[in-house]
């Protein structure tokens, strides 16, 4: 349990930032027209901030339900390759570790990794860390969704430059190998060189994919 | 899509060991994904200067949050001072 508390607190700033996140998905998902009650199950149950916020802009934009699940299925395609990356690691019979497989979103997947060693993400991180930003995530977008537009633009306090901060402050520990940077460095490169020309979520999958074919 | 890996049975070693170059390529397309603006293409604003110091600060052993709040409070300061 010592263990699991250690985690807690290295991640606890990692949550807060979810929370707020959330927030901002509650409150823009009821400014789309979204029911509170719905805004909520969406959260608990896709759990992953950039498909959701796609798919409430391409509800908002009038694009319909068909496209909005097409976008956010897009933006996931990514978690087919991290998903085989911790299944190793993961405990439990397959249903077990399936549903424990959907505790492994960006942050809980890059603490894991740089918990672990190298090909072996750390099972516990993922999965605790996984549950804390689930439990954050979706009481963020509880009190959003229940705010509303009190709270204004979240732009304003820098909370859209938080996560790339975050992302690129998790990465610098992995660069200690040449053969780690070169991954980063290809991943970066054909996400930006897909970007302009596919929907989102194909720059991460190609990005996903070329890091796997560089790994050795 | 997050199911797929953990319910197969049995996964290749020869793929399971690639999977160690997958966090850095990824990761790194996060970071530049979300540099890039509503079109796709590349915009080098307050995110990108809040990455540099996260990516400074992380360089030098700065624990995380204090890389991620240094980084967003740097981009909010620069976006409230250019709007004076």
């Amino acid at each position: 349990m010592g263990h699991a508390r250690r985690i807690l607190v290295s991640a606890a700033p990692i949550a807060v930032a979810v929370l707020v996140f959330g927030a901002s998905f509650g409150v823009l998902a009821t400014v789309a027209g979204l029911p509170a009650w719905a805004a909520i199950l969406m959260s608990a149950v896709v759990f992953a901030g950039s498909a959701q916020f796609a798919a409430i802009a391409v509800i908002a934009g009038g694009g319909g339900v068909l496209a909005a699940v097409i976008t956010g299925a897009l933006l996931n395609l990514r978690y087919l390759a991290t998903g085989i990356a911790v299944a190793p690691v993961l405990p439990g019979n397959r249903l077990a570790r399936a549903l424990l497989g959907q505790l492994v979103v960006d942050e809980s997947y890059a603490l894991g990794v740089s918990a672990g060693t190298r090909g072996r993400p750390h099972g516990l991180t993922v999965v605790v860390v996984g549950a804390l930003l689930w439990v954050a995530w979706v009481t963020g977008t509880a009190v959003g969704a229940a705010l509303g537009p009190v709270i204004g633009n979240p732009t304003r306090f820098g909370l859209d430059a938080a996560f790339p901060a975050l992302f690129a402050a998790l990465l610098m520990p992995m660069l200690r190998q040449p053969r780690a940077v070169r991954c980063a460095l290809a991943g970066a490169l054909v996400a930006l060189a897909l970007a302009p020309f596919t929907p989102a979520g194909v720059p991460l999958a190609g990005a996903a994919v070329v890091g796997l074919w560089l790994a050795r | 899509m997050r199911a797929t890996g953990p319910l197969m049975p049995h996964l290749p070693a020869a793929l399971t060991e690639r999977t160690a170059g997958l966090a850095p390529a990824l990761i790194a397309a996060l970071v530049a994904i979300q540099l890039t603006a509503a079109s796709g293409v590349l915009r080098l604003d307050v995110k990108a200067l809040a990455v540099l110091v996260a990516a400074v600060l992380s360089f030098l052993r700065v624990p995380l949050i204090l890389c991620v709040v240094a980084g967003a409070a740097i981009a909010a300061l620069v976006r409230a001072l250019a709007h004076v």
